[in-house]
């Protein structure tokens, strides 16, 4: 421990004085002493735990989408027997909590022989929830296509596929892309509760910080903090995919 | 969400979380305890044949024991707390309890943040697994995963001493820890030896034999820094327990061992 | 002592289910009164309360539920307060649920029809009149399906409490999955517990929403 701290000064009368030299951000208040000169000792893990979660929403993210778009499809048209089963798939999986399905994925599917490392479950459990949720909003994208565009588009000989694509799914999607977007950062900020199966995301790296320098506040501040810009970055990335995907990109 | 607002909102935290600060009332502890007559003990509920739950969902176990041993000789009841590996220094330093009795081995590390009383118990920590990995030593370990409870004092031996190609799971709590090697998860676990014979007593799925003993690290009672009144009470309770014999009778329920002379 | 009969372990998840549920209803209730608070401040015309809100909503709906519960149960005792878990699990879920329906209903005001504010300007009424008489109603009707709806994630939510060491049902599960050593049976039950919680939710507030598009 240094001896010199630098005070951080919010009200005069509750903070001690003490010596000004040093640049680490250390500040006493009354009894508690805030201690951030850890930071720089565990950058490095924190940099791969931001990385790691933002690894979890990217997979989760764009396979969870795209099963969202295959079962919004099945629901729609229908399809026998999938339209059933994906209806039974998105009930089960929004209604119950996403730290249930991590431990039965994780600690209960091996004892049917499926053993999965803790970030394969955790991606599981991600990709099957956003594909849940995702599925149940595309869907209501796309039971807002006007009838007339699909016959008018019946009308110029379009296939089955080509209306699906470019009438119905695309406008879905433009419609439907912010709740999507709301979505993905949801999920993103449930990721945290991978770290019970020692998936080694944004929150573990927290919680392992915390057992060695055991700062518990500290710690789990600078992580909400990074969280909430990860969030920030996510929000921004979806509304880019989203407009060089599906509104700017040109009609074949 | 723009980012102007992203740091107008970091600020007003930062203010609220700096403007709110009261004074912590930094009272006697040991005067508390006996002023209200309660004593607040932090103790694991998923560690056997320290503490563990019953059908009732009651905690049991030595770490019980020897908490109602000490709420017993201060004339106060005793309130369990049950807490994880990972999170019993935090319930300390934030005053959420006023004794961690929760097997904790004593390290330099947690002596900066907390001060420990005497042993009260035995715990040797090793490595366990299956009979049929071959792992005898600790440079063996490479390339093997390892089921451990982070913040423990196996968690901290571990990862200083084993190879850097060893795969060390870490999970939350014991619970994990263990569900985690007997689901097949990890193909080793680092737990307690007492630990690893109460498993092997409830479970049939898959046995933990001994590969080998990384430290001795004794059980302490640990207790918030400065705290010098109540530590000193402790260590009296501690001593007495030992001599009269009643913590050899605990050892005997939950180790099935003498408790051993040296302590 | 040890030995868990099935009927131990469903009778002691739904204790932890009963605790889930009464969680959940005080979460959702004292949530509730917050979000209107926050949506008052979020949508009347005063500027700093307007800003505040915003904040708010932001900071929890940018925050895991998990690093909030976190940061309450640990960060206020530093803070010379004693918040015991349920304290902590309570206080959080409710700020957690008041960010999000206070932004879930401002959407349901900002759908009334601007003519309809036009209209009551019109009629000479007040802020608080046009509030109370015209546009409140009408958010009213189309907030309860998106409100139920919000139930099935406040329920949910829930099991994240286990985290902090509040046995609900969640908590109650990895307890007994750790002392009985089957975790697929118990892990199943618990999600069976939520299901059973949630689905009727789920159900109505479609049900809700569909009648409400019929209507109009």
């Amino acid at each position: 421990m240094p001896s010199c701290r630098q005070t951080f000064d919010p009200r005069a009368a509750l903070v001690r004085p003490a010596c000004a030299a040093g640049r680490r951000a250390r500040f006493v208040v009354m009894a508690y002493q805030f201690d951030f000169t850890f930071v720089p000792d565990y950058a490095g893990m924190l940099a791969q735990g931001v990385v790691y979660t933002l690894g979890l929403t990217v997979v989760g993210g764009t396979l969870g989408i795209l099963i969202g778009i295959g079962g919004a499809l099945s629901r729609t048209w229908d399809t026998r027997p999938f339209g059933e089963l994906f209806r039974y798939y998105v009930e089960l999986f929004r209604n119950t909590p996403f730290l249930v399905q991590l431990f039965l994925i994780f600690f209960g599917l091996p004892s049917l022989g499926i053993k999965l490392a803790g970030w394969q479950a955790a991606i599981l459990a991600m990709v099957l929830n956003l594909g849940a949720y995702s599925t149940e909003i595309i869907r209501a994208g796309l039971q807002a296509t006007p009838r007339g565009q699909i016959e008018a588009a019946d009308s110029l000989a379009l296939t089955r596929w080509q209306i699906f694509l470019h009438v119905m799914l695309r406008p879905a999607l433009r419609k439907v892309w912010p709740a999507l977007s709301s979505q993905v950062v949801i999920t993103m900020l449930g990721s945290s509760v991978c770290s019970q199966i020692a998936a080694e995301e944004l929150t573990f790296v927290a919680n392992f910080i915390q057992s060695r320098n055991f700062r518990a506040f500290e710690t789990y501040f600078l992580t909400t903090a990074l969280y909430f810009a990860l969030a920030l970055l996510v929000r921004q990335a979806m509304h880019l995919v989203g407009r060089y995907l599906i509104v700017r990109r040109p009609s074949p | 969400m723009s980012s102007k607002c992203f740091f107008r909102t970091l600020a007003l935290v930062g203010a609220v979380a700096l403007g709110s600060l009261a004074p912590v009332a930094k009272a006697d502890v040991l005067d508390n305890i006996v002023k209200s007559g309660t004593i607040k003990v932090a103790v694991p509920q998923d560690f056997p044949p320290f503490g563990t739950v019953g059908s009732d969902m009651k905690p049991s176990g030595y770490d019980i024991d020897v908490a109602n041993l000490i709420g017993k000789e201060l004339g106060s009841k005793v309130e369990l707390v049950p807490v994880s590996s990972g999170n019993r220094v935090p319930f300390l330093t934030t005053g959420k309890v006023d004794l961690v009795i929760s097997s904790m081995g004593k390290n330099a590390e947690r002596e900066k943040v907390i001060d420990f009383s005497i042993a009260y118990a035995p715990f040797f920590n090793g490595v366990f697994g299956p009979d049929d990995i071959k792992v005898a030593k600790v440079e063996e370990l490479a390339g093997k995963t390892i089921s451990v409870t982070r913040g423990s004092v196996e968690d901290l031996e571990l990862s200083r001493i084993a190879p850097s190609d060893a795969v060390i799971k870490r999970f939350e709590d014991n619970n994990a820890t263990i569900t985690a090697y007997l689901s097949g998860q990890t193909q080793l676990i680092a737990t307690g030896n007492v630990v690893a014979a109460s498993v092997n007593e409830r479970s049939k799925l898959r046995r933990l034999s001994t590969k080998f003993l990384v430290k001795n690290s004794p059980c302490y009672v640990g207790l918030a820094k400065g705290e010098t009144a109540l530590q000193a009470r402790v260590n009296e309770i501690i001593a007495k327990a030992r001599k009269n014999g009643a913590l050899n009778e605990i050892s005997q329920r939950w180790l099935h061992a003498q408790l051993p002379a040296d302590l | 002592m040890m030995s868990f009969s099935l009927w131990d372990i469903v009778r002691n998840l739904l204790v932890g289910g009963a605790l889930t549920l009464l969680l959940s209803l005080a979460a959702f209730v004292l949530g509730g009164a917050t979000g209107l608070a926050v949506l008052l401040a979020r949508i009347g015309r005063r500027r700093a309360p307007r800003a505040l809100a915003r904040m708010y909503i932001e900071l929890f709906q940018g925050t895991p539920l998990l690093l909030q519960l976190f940061t309450l149960f640990f960060g206020l005792s530093l803070f010379g307060l004693d918040v015991p878990a349920w304290l902590a699990a309570g206080l959080g879920l409710t700020l957690f649920t008041s960010a999000f329906l206070a932004e879930i209903w401002r959407g349901c005001v900002e759908a009334v029809p601007r003519g309809q504010w036009e209209a009551s300007a019109c009629l000479a009424l007040t802020y608080r009149e046009q509030m109370r008489h015209v546009i409140l109603p009408q958010a009213m009707r189309l907030a309860v399906a998106p409100t139920v709806g919000f139930a099935v994630q406040v329920v949910k939510s829930t099991a994240v409490t286990s985290i902090i060491g509040f046995t609900e049902l969640t908590k109650t599960g990895s307890m007994i999955a750790n002392a009985t050593y089957q975790p697929f049976l118990v892990y199943s039950l618990v999600a069976l517990g939520y299901f059973v919680l949630c689905y009727p939710l789920s159900h109505y507030a479609k049900s809700l929403e569909r009648r409400l598009h019929a209507a109009r």
